[in-house]
Formats: C-alpha cells, sequence, structure tokens
C-alpha cells in the first residue's frame, strides 16, 4: 500500500506554521490531481506544544499517518522531528530542521537542551535524515518565517513528494500574495537546492 | 475570490480543499440557512469562525451566543418561526444544551433544525471523551454521522431536509478526525430560501406542559417510526462489498475510514454496511444484513452504541450470526480508533498478519513539550503573583479551584494550582461547596467567556449562602482558547458589528460583593497587593486580572509596526533559576550555563524584569 501512497508527518511546535505546510503540501497535491487527506490537531494553548500535522495522498480514508507508515518526516524543530520517528520505520525519508526550541520542562529541571552529539545518536537508527538550516535559508530569501516552504523544497529535490515544484508554486499563490509570496518562492527554489548531492531530476523540475 | 469569499459563493462543482469543519459551514449555506448559532468548543468551533465571517454577505444571523443552552433556544426560536437553523458545539457543550433539547423535541419545529454536535474522542482538547450519540436516542431525534469533509457538507443539507420532513431538529455528529481533516470537497449548489419569520402557533403548539407534551410524546414516537422506515431506505446508508465479502462490518463515522483502510492493506473479504443516519436505526436493513453473514464485526469508537442497537435487532429477528464488538472485549472501549487498531483487534478472529515491529527509535527519554502558556500571557503573570499572594498571606492550605480556558494550564508546572477543575463554570461552584465543607481558603481561577457562559450562577449562589472564598477572573478580553472569538464582554458581535459589552464588575457588584477590584497583572508589584487583600476578605471577594490575550496584543502590536524584545544582562544574572523554574516563560532557557531570552519567541510582556521575578533586575528590554 504504501508503495501508492505517500504519508508525511510534519512536526513541530505550535506558532511554527507547522499546519500552513500541511495545507500547502496538500494544496500541491490537489493541484496535482492526487487525493489528500490531513488531519490536525487544535485547540488549548495556541503556540508552545508539540505539534504534528500528517498528510496522506493517494487511495485512502483516515487522515492519521498508521504507526511504522511514514514515508517522510519534515521535522521544523529538533526534539520534534525526533519524536515522531517513532511513527517511521528505518527507510523514512527525514529532512531535520536544526532549530532548537528548548520545553520550559528543561528550565524547570534546571536542565538544558540535548547537545548534537546526543541528537545525532538519537537519529542513527534512520538511514536518510537530512539536516538543513531552514531558519537561514527563509532568511537569506528575506524572512525566517519562511522556513517550512524551505523544508517543503528540500523534500521534494529527494524525489520523496509525489507532486512537482510547479505545483508548490501554484499552492504557495493560493496561500500567499505580494512580498510574502515572493520570499516563499524564493525559499521554495534555495530549499530545493539545499541538499547536497541531491540533483534535482528534470521529472521534479 | 479569498478563501472566505469562495466559502460562501463558490459555484457548484468547485472543488475545495476544506476542513472538516468549514464544509460544515458551506453544507450550512448550501441548504438555505437563515439563523446560526453557537458557543465556540473545540472540535466544532471552525464552524462558527467561518460562519461569522461571511453571515453579513451571506444574508444570514449568525452569533456566538453566552453559552450552549441559549444558543440552542435562540436557534430553536428560528425553527418555530419556519427559519432553517442551525446551532453547533463540541461534545460536553451538549450536556449544557441538553435541557432545552430534551423538550424542543417533544414540540418540534417548523423550519428544518440542525444541532451539531462535534465528540472528541481520545479527549484532545476535552475533560472527557463522552459519546453523544446516545443523546439521540434519550431525546428520541434522527442523527446524522458523516465520515469525512465530503459526507460532512452533504450531510448539513440531508439534516434539513429530515427535519423538515419530521418537523423535528436533527442531530449532526461528528468526532474530532471529521471536524479536523482537511480533504477536497465538491461544492453543491446554493439554495435560494426567501423566508420571512412567522411565528403563529395554533393554541399550545409550543408549550411543554404536561397537558400538552403527553400528546407530544405519542406523536413523538410515532415521528421516529415513520424516520426509521426512511432510515431503511435512505442512500444516506450503504454497502461496499472487498472481495468476496465473507465477513460482514457495520459501521460509522470516523471508525468507517479506519476500517476501510484496515481491509485494503490486509486484503480483507469484507462486506462493509457504512451507516450515515445511526437515529433511528435501519432495523429490517441490519437484520437482513446480519442474515447474510456467519460473522458481523460492528466497528465504532467510544460506547458500543450500534452494537447494542444491532445485538438487540439480532435478538428480535433470531439472527444466528455471531457478533463481535466492545461488549464482548474484540474491540477498544476507549480512545480513537486508528487503521492499526482495527487490524489488531481483527487479528485475534481473522488471519492476518499484523506488524509488530518495534519503532526504529526510543522517543521515552526525550524531553516532554506539553502545551503551555503563550509568551506574553497575562495567565502566566497572574498564577504567578496569586500564589506568591497566598504564601506571603500565610494561607498555607489554600484550594485552588480552576476551571475551563487556556488557563486550564495552571493545572501543570511549575504552578499547579489546580486541585479540582470539572466544567465550565465548575471553578465557582465546586470551589464555594469546598469552602463550606472544609472551612479552607478556596481560590477560584475562572475566565471572562466562561464567567459569562455559566459561572454567574454559582458566584450568586457563593455570595447568598456564605462561602469564603475568593474568586480571580482572568479577563483577556477574548475567547482566547478556541480561536479568539468574541463573547459578552467584547465590543463587537458574531458578525463583527459594535455593541456595549457587558461590565462583568457590575455583574459582580450586583449580586452582593463588596469586595471586588479590577487589576492589571502585567503590572505585578500593584497587582500582588491586591491579591493579598482580597484574600483576607471574609466573604466572597472577586479580583478581576485584566489584560488583553497576549495573541491579540502580538496583532496591534504589529499594526502599529512595534516591537519590544527583553534581553538578559549575564553580568547582572546571578543565575537564581527563578525565571526558568517558576515564571517559566517558552521565551527563557538556560544557554550553556547561562540565562537566555529568545529574541523570536520574546512578547516584549516585560513581565520578568519586574524585580519579583528577577531580584537581580538582569532583565530589561533590549535594542
Amino acid at each position: 500500500m504504501s508503495r501508492l501512497n505517500t504519508n508525511i508527518i510534519i512536526a513541530g511546535v505550535g506558532g511554527q506554521g507547522v499546519v500552513t505546510a500541511g495545507t500547502i503540501i496538500s494544496d500541491a497535491a490537489s493541484n496535482a490531481g492526487l487525493k489528500v487527506v490531513m488531519s490536525e490537531i487544535h485547540g488549548l494553548a495556541q503556540r508552545g506544544g508539540s505539534v504534528t500535522v500528517d498528510v496522506r495522498i493517494g487511495n485512502v480514508e483516515s487522515p492519521m499517518v498508521p504507526k511504522g507508515e511514514a514515508d517522510l518526516i519534515l521535522g521544523f524543530e529538533e526534539i520534534e522531528t525526533v519524536r515522531s520517528l517513532e511513527r517511521g520505520n528505518r527507510d523514512t525519508f527525514v529532512i531535520m530542521n536544526l532549530e532548537r526550541l528548548p520545553p520550559v520542562s528543561l528550565g524547570i529541571r534546571r536542565r538544558e537542551y540535548p547537545d548534537e552529539q546526543e541528537m545525532e545518536r538519537k537519529t542513527a537508527g534512520i538511514a536518510n535524515v537530512h539536516r538543513i538550516d531552514a531558519n537561514r535559508i527563509g532568511r537569506e530569501a528575506g524572512n525566517s518565517k519562511a522556513s517550512g516552504t524551505a523544508i517543503i523544497g528540500a523534500a521534494l529535490s529527494l524525489g520523496r513528494l509525489p507532486f512537482a515544484l510547479s505545483d508548490v508554486e501554484t499552492a504557495l499563490r493560493n496561500q500567499f500574495s505580494g512580498k510574502v509570496l515572493e520570499v516563499n518562492l524564493l525559499a521554495l527554489s534555495k530549499g530545493f537546492e539545499s541538499i547536497p548531492g541531491k540533483e534535482p531530476t528534470p521529472a521534479n523540475r | 475570490m479569498n478563501r472566505m469569499d469562495r466559502i460562501l459563493n463558490g459555484l457548484p462543482g468547485d472543488v475545495m480543499f476544506l476542513l472538516g469543519n468549514e464544509a460544515i459551514a458551506r453544507g450550512a449555506i448550501e441548504a438555505g440557512v437563515g439563523f446560526a448559532t453557537t458557543y465556540p468548543g473545540t472540535p466544532s468551533s471552525e464552524v462558527g469562525d467561518t460562519l461569522s465571517k461571511v453571515a453579513r454577505k451571506g444574508g444570514f444571523y449568525f452569533e456566538f451566543s453566552v453559552n450552549e443552552k441559549v444558543a440552542t433556544e435562540m436557534a430553536y426560536a428560528a425553527a418555530i418561526s419556519g427559519v432553517r437553523s442551525f446551532v453547533f458545539m463540541k461534545h460536553v457543550g451538549m450536556n449544557v444544551a441538553a435541557d432545552a433539547i430534551m423538550s424542543m423535541s417533544y414540540a418540534g419545529v417548523r423550519g428544518g433544525m440542525v444541532i451539531m454536535t462535534a465528540d472528541d474522542p481520545s479527549m484532545f482538547s476535552s475533560q472527557n471523551e463522552q459519546d453523544n450519540r446516545h443523546y439521540a436516542e434519550l431525546a428520541h431525534l434522527p442523527m446524522l454521522e458523516p465520515s469525512n469533509p465530503q459526507e460532512a457538507k452533504d450531510f448539513v443539507i440531508r439534516a434539513f431536509e429530515i427535519s423538515e420532513k419530521f418537523r423535528m431538529p436533527v442531530i449532526l455528529r461528528t468526532t474530532t478526525r471529521v471536524s479536523h481533516q482537511r480533504t477536497q470537497v465538491k461544492l453543491g449548489s446554493r439554495s435560494v430560501r426567501v423566508v420571512d419569520a412567522k411565528f403563529d402557533p395554533a393554541k399550545g403548539d409550543f408549550v411543554t406542559l404536561p397537558s400538552s407534551s403527553m400528546g407530544f410524546k405519542s406523536e413523538l414516537i410515532e415521528k421516529m417510526e415513520l424516520a426509521r422506515q426512511y432510515c431503511e431506505k435512505t442512500d444516506l446508508n450503504r454497502t461496499e462489498t472487498h472481495g468476496s465479502g465473507k465477513y460482514g462490518f457495520i459501521t460509522s463515522g470516523e471508525a468507517y475510514n479506519c476500517l476501510t483502510d484496515a481491509i485494503r492493506k490486509h486484503s480483507i473479504d469484507a462486506s462493509v454496511y457504512k451507516i450515515g443516519m445511526t437515529s433511528p436505526l435501519p432495523e429490517e436493513e441490519i437484520a437482513s444484513f446480519l442474515s447474510l453473514h456467519e460473522s458481523v464485526f460492528v466497528v465504532e469508537e467510544l460506547d458500543p452504541y450500534l452494537e447494542s442497537g444491532v445485538r438487540r435487532i439480532a435478538q428480535m429477528h433470531s439472527s444466528t450470526a455471531r457478533i463481535y464488538g466492545k461488549i464482548d472485549g474484540i474491540f477498544p472501549a476507549s480512545f480513537e480508533y486508528s487503521p492499526e487498531v482495527v487490524a489488531s483487534s481483527l487479528s485475534g478472529i481473522i488471519n492476518i498478519e499484523v506488524g509488530n515491529e518495534s519503532p526504529p527509535v526510543s522517543v521515552a527519554d526525550l524531553p516532554k513539550r506539553p502545551p503551555v502558556l503563550c509568551p506574553g500571557c497575562p495567565h502566566r503573570a497572574t498564577y504567578y503573583a496569586v500564589r506568591r499572594a497566598a504564601r506571603m498571606s500565610g494561607l498555607s492550605d489554600v484550594i485552588y479551584s480552576s476551571d475551563i480556558g487556556c488557563y486550564s494550564l495552571g493545572t501543570y508546572e511549575p504552578f499547579e494550582m489546580a486541585d479540582v477543575l470539572l466544567e465550565m463554570g465548575s471553578s465557582i461552584g465546586v470551589g464555594s461547596g469546598l469552602s463550606k465543607v472544609t472551612g479552607r481558603h478556596v481560590i477560584a481561577f475562572i475566565g471572562d467567556s466562561t464567567f459569562y457562559h455559566a459561572g454567574i450562577p454559582p458566584l450568586i449562589n457563593a455570595v447568598r449562602n456564605g462561602s469564603r472564598m475568593t474568586v480571580v477572573i482572568m479577563d483577556n478580553d477574548i475567547t482566547a482558547m478556541t480561536g479568539q472569538q468574541t463573547n459578552p464582554g467584547v465590543p463587537y458581535d458574531g458578525m463583527g458589528q459594535p455593541v456595549k459589552p457587558v461590565s462583568m464588575e457590575a455583574i459582580v457588584r450586583a449580586v452582593g460583593i463588596d469586595n471586588v477590584v479590577v487589576a492589571d497583572p502585567y503590572d505585578l508589584k500593584s497587582f500582588l497587593p491586591t491579591v493579598m487583600k482580597a484574600l483576607k476578605s471574609e466573604g466572597v471577594s472577586v479580583v478581576i486580572a485584566r489584560r488583553e490575550c497576549a495573541i491579540l496584543r502580538d496583532r496591534e502590536m504589529q499594526r502599529k509596526g512595534e516591537r519590544v524584545v527583553y534581553a538578559v544582562d549575564s553580568g547582572k544574572c546571578g543565575l537564581c533559576m527563578n525565571c526558568v523554574e517558576n515564571f517559566s516563560c517558552p521565551a527563557i532557557s538556560i544557554q550553556e550555563g547561562k540565562i537566555a531570552i529568545s529574541p523570536d519567541l520574546c512578547d516584549g510582556c516585560g513581565v520578568c524584569a519586574e524585580p519579583i521575578v528577577c531580584p537581580f533586575r538582569a532583565i530589561a528590554a533590549g535594542e
């Protein structure tokens, strides 16, 4: 089943634009003529908690990615990326944004964010983890808030999304306008070129 | 056309990528709704967020009512005047509305009336996961259960038709995964209904006194029998066959999605009877389905609502089919389902391989990140100050009674200021009871919207019966948790029109409380002694902690182009850790042994710079 369908988990912290990224990916899949179901959780505090959005593309009904069946995990924050790996498998493709937002539970215990070695140890069981600095890419494109779009660009360059760059561009045009649109279009192409050794394939282009 | 305009004016055949709740709003618009009311509650809130934005352009009435009971009464008034009305709420909101619903089913309606309940299996944002399908049985009302946004939209329209056909309100029941699912939805045409409200009942038509209700009850039973006959034939119910169709399945709602994915993944030979109209049950159809299968699995989330009905029907029709469900322990009785849960439940009976691979990564020792009060949230300052005020007043055995809102998060560390929390308004009701029964000082926390919703009668009761308590009304000028909806204290209404706010301090004084004070929690050094003074009061005292929600404030600052960010001067910082341990703003953390404030997250409220939080005065507004 997972050959025909694409199961995507987007993980981050409330306020990072996780839901927006989910709607852009879903809209892009729609533009490519694919069936999409997306699931999100609302309510309680608006910012600061763990947030995941599941996007499923293909012949599926339930909006939640089954345990172990994530094909692609887009992590907006390091701890949250690792947390969602539990729902992936050894072959899951992971993009991990190098953003570290310390949960308040750490400070209450006078602790600091886990160091880089510890985070790398945690992801060691997964072959395809690509670390990118999407906030920097966003900033270079004009606004660090475009990091989500940069992550989508990176995922596209890995060939793990069943639609083309132009479908995402259309989705961005549906979502944004003016200066914000320009920034996001630029972030998309910079994200697309951000993973070393991943030359864009003609099909993706 | 922007998104909201498209939801209002999108043409038939247009495909939009819609949230379930947006699709429901569109369904109401297509049905020609004339009157829509709600009290916001997750997972129903986006229906109201959508309708509130399009009501004026769409030419219908919309309001955020003071609570679900009043919302339902308002909608009922429209329906008995011939106007199609729609009232929607979260599952526990229906408890508040139940008093009205139980009797309006007796008197019935003229125009269509749809009552939506959004249930929350797994309690993502609720105090329980009650299964509101029981309300349809309790009230003797028809009920529809969609599985996805397309059905959600279409079922709203069907619900109005059924309501008018049988002249009774119809319940539309969703769950979180239907209301908060996004997918492609094909729009239908908008019915143009020009209906002048006309209230001209014959004598007693809408009066539920014993004399008339006895007749209503007999009619209600007759109507439900007619509704059952309709349900036997409706295309809201359908059968789908996979493979040889050997195993029978009866299902509804989101459970249908999980079941279908499990059937496809494991290539199960299945015949699935998907029931879209789950009250009254299609008895004959179910009996005939049972007669076609040796084994029938009833797959549904939460309570065995369908299963109990199926077992009853099986008994009445002397069915020999073996029925599996949750009464016999095959399927879980709690929490939402997933395709894996359905498959693993089936694997005990049907020969399928369910993977038992352990996850590739262990996440048990990762730092937890539960939802927290936002940076700049005034509730953080209030909790911080009240806790200190109680300690400085020598109140060692104070009881904290909390309520439903963002401030419920005060339950968690570092504040841990909720000893009891039940439902809307319970902070005052249970709190005053605890003060009576234990003689201890009670501090109750309640938000502005919750106060208007259900806080006033218990406040009257507390004063009237001599409780000793301090009520802290956390007035952030909005219904924040559900997404910034207006409430009676806000100077604009549900359609964005200016309106005079209701004064909560006037209400508090009117019930006989003299000891009421309004204070700004951002101003800790005057807020703290204000709370201490209130704690000295003998009877009921009220502190109105008034400061707008940080999200509202951010929007206002952004509009003005203002931005202030605080920073720590490490030279002055004494590393006492009070800010991270006891104030715990998400913007403040320990980085390489020093306290740091993230400029991206800092909201500029400046509360952490107050000496009561930072005794070393190391925090100040940066450049």
